[in-house]
């Protein structure tokens, strides 16, 4: 039989096969040292998608970095951490992160106390240097090729390094780091406490509004630091008393720790399930020499698989850290088939290669497409818009592909060389029957449940179905990469108690823009300016008013007659003339003003000063002055001069030129100088604020007006006075020069994390207390609502950004993906059985287990509340592959004990005998096997391992009942060639 | 004769001094020479700020110095470019005497606001801009220690340390000195970790006055990408300032020196 080449090649030359098994084996297996490792969830999106393009080009835009948030939390002192200890320990630790510096010997160094300190950061534990080691996983990696840190020290968030403006004495304003040095009294502390508290953009972010808990934001150059920042945070505050508590969380830790323990479970969980699986067959088979050749098929496959996506340049990313498990079950599969049969047939032969022949004949063609709709469940994965996620399930199928291959080859190579004849004919007939006494026993029970209750099943099947369709429809699509660990490992308890004190460590980046950027054309400009002018000096100034509008006019007539007028030149002609004007209006007063001005005040008299400006301008003007001053002649020194110059500037501040800077101030006015622009925002920030996800957002408009109170304060003012002043300047230049003292601050260009350099755009950092995508879903709709509620003065371009959002998208993207890769394999994989079984109906026969399964599985995803996820996505092209294998199995065998036996009804007894039997086995070994999984500290892991449990065991029960009670329902049109017995009866 | 016999005589006295000139020596003549020119000075600055992606802002400003006694100076800036800025002021008065702090003002012209700034941290940014407070008005020669580690053909390389480290964000800098005309040309400052993150550089320099002067500046910061270019214009020395036009009377009301 041409089918049987292969194994008969292999047979005849086991050696060869060994030697290529061997070969194939050392050639992939010395591609692992080329490995490299991306725990990045980014990468879920490609390099070029969108939303990839502009999170990068907001963080370009606006200098924004991933962070590695510590937060130090007291409940203990009564202050909270605003006590003289805790915050000397915060400022201490934020010198000796920005300090970090490669030492001497390469190692990372940092200055503490003055002196040069190398803290040890290699974990304690043997076992863990040694996995470090094996993934190339070094602690001491915090510095650029260059050498320089991965802590961007100058912008670090905390109370040591960021800005604070204030009040200082004698109404002076200080500008300064909120902790300029760590305090020595109480009093200091809790100066630093108010301080903090009284500034919006640190409340809720830097300092927990119940004064216990400080954050800092440490970012990095790359997310891929992140783990080993946190390592070098635990290991400077390790000598910490226990009053104060140290978490760190963060996307970037949790995605890099995540990245980290997914290696260490490579390392353990998968090994571990394939000792399960191994002493599940051992005790199923017996015969540790047999059982060697599926284990075998597995590494072999997995070796190889690994190395092909290493050879090939892929990175090990979350999901293809998953290949061995997932390729594990499945090779072994293929191969207990095998031996099961193998097993059960040799008593018939007692001769290897005669019963090899015999059991690969037999399951060439169910082998074959078992294998094949597998690859093809894992290959429709390639059709996802997800780039790790086709590399899993390409490489899966090329593994499972690999597995097919050796299972015809290998096994019975190895069963030549390996398995003693003695030992088949001593042993092998007395286990078949201790084993086929109790499982066969109860499978035959079970046969003939399935025979005579073929009704009750099906109506339970179909009751099944429906819940589970309720249970679909409740399913909520969501994912966390923090909620990846398990509820008390250190990342979700830090993520809990830090969410609990401040506004929230999930960071999502609202930007607006206008959607065009507004330019005045010059006689744009003129009309504006020609309203203004009307409106400020129409009733002061009629005359001069109409001599500058008739110049205003002009211009506008000189400029509309040029194509391009060039806006500058039109400003500057007319600021000259308008100084013109000025000079002919109030220059005589302010030559009077200049000349008090520059007079020395020490001992300046009413009648000095009239002395001096005798001569200067005109008379009526003196006469005027002189008039005013009445009531001030006996005021000397400054307070005169000062007196003085109120008066006069009465009389010259109406000034045409300095309007027209004014005017074109505001007609200039980058959108985000707009008060009416920034009003906008700040009724969004109030908004945002009612949202419940929500837990802070800051924006420039914070800092504004912080700054525009702090400016404007006077102690000696009333409250309310002052308070007006916590506020949005009121016209854009006043805004432009409050924001001029925010650009001059201490932290250089702090202000531009929020707003562009042009102030068109601005950036609204959003916290939020949950990285859940629905959460985020809903923040995005909620604004969405409101915005399109009230519109913005000026039409905006809004924009997302941000690891949280970032989630969301591709998140989106693998349910869309998995639900098209899911719908077009299913629809391959009936046409392959249609092929396979030359039958329509036995073809639809066989998706019903699987079918079955997959509605039962995500039903009960459903019901139990569990969140679709990306490792539940996946699982959904596993249960496609799996389940219909043992559809194939059991339908190919049927057909066959058929005609065998003539019916259906007599048929049935010996499918539940070996071929049941070989389903069962396979369906314990795999679930029992992939029970470690349970155990991993990561929910990922745990969720595989408990699916693949639950899918083998529903799939089992589907085949098993649900496909022998459908072929007993539909006998009649399943076996029409073959006369049964049963149909016999029927028709009789 | 006499006279001609004595000036020689200090000629040659002061260049043998030069050749033997101490590291605090050429500070100190350095200092003279870039921030003390003439009894008093006036500038227009343009000032371009420019951001890594090469995008810039622009400032325009005058800028008013005096010196006053003790070595200490006032100095006036006023802006008149953006026109969102125009007008606003700041001002200066430089203590360089010990314990004593700089007393620095600003007004605000569209808040119709003057406020004192309390004395802090000298090495912030100046307005937004890659230079700051001290590049200005000039370091304090008492805050750093400084030796002399090169002198090649035409320059004198000092490398100056901070007396207090922790009141700066450098380890050191280093600042080559023109040897005709005592000009700073080029200043390095290396951080805590010994990197080089900041440069200072007079890129164009002329005569004005008789004083060599500096006419383009450049300061770059290699950790942000960015740079900012001062040119200088219309400079004049000795226009015979009046000490009271640096006085806050003067913020609101700008002297005449600046406006016209």
């Amino acid at each position: 039989m041409k089918r049987l080449k292969m194994t008969t090649f292999s047979v005849r030359f086991p050696w060869m096969i060994m030697a290529a098994a061997i070969a194939i084996t050392l050639f992939f297996g010395a591609q692992f040292p080329k490995v490299s490792f991306d725990n990045d969830p980014e990468n879920m999106l490609a390099e070029d998608e969108y939303i990839r393009v502009f999170h990068n080009q907001v963080k370009d835009q606006y200098n924004l970095y991933d962070f590695v948030i510590v937060g130090i939390v007291n409940d203990q002192h009564e202050d909270g951490v605003f006590n003289v200890e805790t915050l000397g320990k915060i400022d201490a630790l934020t010198r000796e992160l920005i300090s970090l510096h490669q030492n001497a010997d390469g190692k990372p160094e940092v200055i503490r106390n003055g002196q040069p300190y190398a803290p040890e950061l290699a974990s304690e534990s043997g076992w863990e240097r040694g996995l470090a080691k094996v993934f190339g996983n070094d602690v001491n990696r915090l510095f650029a090729e260059d050498g320089s840190s991965a802590i961007i020290a100058p912008e670090i968030i905390s109370p040591s390094v960021v800005d604070n403006i204030k009040q200082a004495d004698h109404g002076q304003l200080a500008i300064e780091y909120l902790m300029e040095e760590a305090p020595t009294t109480r009093e200091e502390a809790l100066v630093i406490k108010t301080d903090a508290m009284n500034n919006p953009l640190y409340k809720g972010t830097l300092v927990s509004e119940d004064g216990k808990a400080i954050a800092l934001y440490i970012p990095i150059i790359e997310k891929t630091y992140s783990y080993n920042v946190a390592n070098l945070i635990e290991n400077l505050t390790a000598d910490w008393d226990d009053a104060d508590e140290v978490f760190i969380t963060g996307q970037p830790v949790a995605q890099d720790t995540f990245g980290v323990e997914m290696l260490v479970q490579m390392a353990t969980s998968a090994p571990l399930a394939g000792l399960a699986i191994f002493l599940l067959l051992l005790f199923f088979f017996r015969r540790l020499s047999l059982i060697i050749a599926p284990m075998l098929v597995a590494i072999v496959s997995v070796v190889s698989t690994m190395g092909l996506l290493i050879g090939l340049g892929y990175d090990v990313h979350i999901m293809s850290s998953m290949i061995a498990i997932f390729l594990m079950p499945i090779s072994v599969a293929d191969s207990v088939h095998i031996l099961s049969e193998f097993f059960d047939s040799y008593h018939k032969f007692r001769d290897k290669a005669e019963t090899i022949k015999h059991v690969v004949s037999h399951l060439f063609r169910p082998m074959l497409y078992t294998s094949l709709t597998t690859i093809a469940g894992f290959a429709s994965l390639a059709t996802t818009p997800i780039p790790p996620v086709r590399v899993f399930g390409l490489h899966v199928a090329f593994g499972v592909g690999l597995a097919w291959l050796l299972t015809m080859t290998f096994v019975p190579a190895y069963i030549m060389i390996f398995v003693r004849t003695k030992m088949l004919d001593n042993l092998q007939p007395a286990a078949d029957k201790e084993q086929h006494g109790l499982l066969g026993r109860t499978l035959g029970n079970l046969g003939r449940v399935s025979y005579n209750h073929w009704k009750l099943i099906l109506t339970l099947t179909v009751i099944t179905i429906v819940v589970s369709a309720i249970g679909i429809s409740t399913i909520k699509v969501n994912d966390n990469p923090v909620k990846w660990f398990t509820q008390n490992h250190r990342i979700r308890v830090a993520d809990r108690v830090l969410n609990d004190h401040f506004g929230g460590t999930y960071t999502a980046y609202l930007t607006l823009k206008p959607e065009q950027i507004q330019t005045l054309t010059c006689a744009e400009r003129i009309d504006f300016m020609r309203t203004a002018a009307v409106e400020k000096f129409g009733e002061t100034l009629p005359e001069a008013s109409a001599a500058f509008l008739a110049i205003l006019d002009d211009t506008n007539a000189k400029f509309q007659s040029l194509e391009h007028a060039d806006i500058e030149r039109c400003f500057v002609d007319l600021v000259e003339t308008a100084r013109g004007l000025d000079e002919q209006i109030s220059g005589v007063w302010n030559d009077l003003g200049d000349e008090i001005n520059y007079l020395d005040p020490d001992g300046l008299t009413y009648d000095k000063m009239m002395t001096s400006i005798s001569a200067i301008g005109n008379e009526e003007t003196r006469d005027l002055f002189v008039e005013r001053m009445t009531d001030f002649q006996t005021l000397e020194g400054a307070d005169l001069q000062n007196q003085a110059l109120d008066i006069i500037d009465e009389y010259a501040a109406l000034s045409f030129a300095d309007f027209l800077f004014e005017a074109q101030a505001e007609a200039n006015a980058p959108a985000f100088k707009r008060p009416e622009m920034l009003a906008y925002v700040d009724r969004l920030q109030a908004f945002l604020a009612e949202v419940p996800t929500i837990g802070k957002s800051s924006s420039a408009l914070d800092a504004l007006k912080k700054a525009n109170f702090e400016l404007n304060y006077d102690s000696e003012e009333s409250a309310n006075r002052n308070d007006a002043f916590y506020s949005i300047p009121p016209t854009p230049s006043a805004v432009a020069q409050v924001f001029t003292q925010l650009e001059g601050m201490k932290k250089k260009d702090s202000l531009f994390h929020m707003i562009t350099k042009d102030y068109n755009e601005v950036n609204i950092w959003i916290q939020l207390k949950s990285g859940d995508n629905t959460d985020m879903v809903e923040v995005v709709e909620d604004i969405e609502n409101w915005m399109a509620e009230n519109p913005a003065p000026v039409e905006l371009n809004v924009g997302w950004a941000g690891l949280t959002y970032l989630n969301v998208v591709w998140q989106d993207k693998m349910v869309a993906g998995m639900m098209n890769a899911l719908l077009s394999s299913f629809v391959v994989v009936l046409i392959m059985m249609m092929v396979l079984f030359r039958s329509f109906l036995f073809g639809l026969l066989a998706m019903i287990p699987l079918t079955v399964t997959i509605t039962f599985i995500y039903g009960l995803i459903g019901w139990v509340g569990k969140d679709y996820d990306m490792p539940v996505a996946v699982l959904s092209s596993l249960t496609l592959g799996l389940s219909v294998d043992f559809a194939i199995h059991f339908l190919e065998r049927s057909r066959e004990l058929t005609k065998k036996f003539g019916s259906w009804k007599d048929a049935i007894w010996h499918m539940f005998q070996e071929p049941a039997m070989a389903i069962s086995r396979n369906a314990i070994i795999i679930s029992i096997g992939f029970t470690p999984l349970l155990f991993a500290p990561l929910v990922p892991y745990k969720t595989v391992g408990f699916f693949l449990a639950t899918i083998m065991a529903v799939s089992w029960i589907a085949t098993l009942f649900i496909l022998a009670a459908l072929i007993t329902g539909l006998q009649k049109w399943l076996f029409k060639h073959q006369d049964t017995k049963d149909s016999k009866e029927e028709q009789a | 004769m006499k006279t001609l016999l004595t000036a020689l005589t200090a000629v040659a006295l002061t260049t043998g001094a030069y050749a033997e000139m101490t590291a605090d020596q050429i500070a100190e003549k350095a200092n003279q020479v870039a921030y003390y020119a003439g009894k008093d000075g006036r500038a227009e600055v343009e000032m371009k700020i420019i951001d890594k992606s090469g995008s810039d802002r622009t400032r325009e400003f005058t800028l008013l110095r005096m010196n006053t006694d003790g070595g200490n100076q006032k100095f006036y800036v006023y802006f008149k470019k953006p026109a969102d800025i125009y007008k606003q002021v700041f001002m200066v008065w430089k203590e360089v005497g010990e314990g004593k702090d700089d007393s620095r003002w600003m007004w605000l012209p569209a808040l119709n606001l003057s406020k004192q700034i309390a004395p802090g941290d000298k090495r912030t940014s100046f307005v937004g801009s890659d230079f700051v407070y001290e590049d200005v008005s000039g370091r304090n020669l008492k805050e750093d220690t400084r030796e002399l580690i090169e002198t090649t053909d035409t320059q004198y390389i000092l490398k100056n340390t901070p007396v207090d480290p922790g009141s700066v964000e450098f380890s050191y800098y280093t600042v080559k000195i023109d040897k005709d005309t005592f000009l700073p040309r080029y200043a390095e400052y290396y951080d805590k970790n010994g990197k080089l993150y900041r440069t200072v550089e007079a890129t164009k320099v002329d005569t004005v006055q008789g004083f060599p002067t500096v006419t383009e500046s450049v300061v770059t910061d290699l950790n942000t990408g960015g740079s900012t270019v001062n040119t200088f214009s219309n400079i004049k020395y000795d226009i015979g300032l009046k000490e009271n036009i640096f006085t806050e009377r003067f913020l609101r009301r700008p002297p005449r020196e600046v406006t016209r």
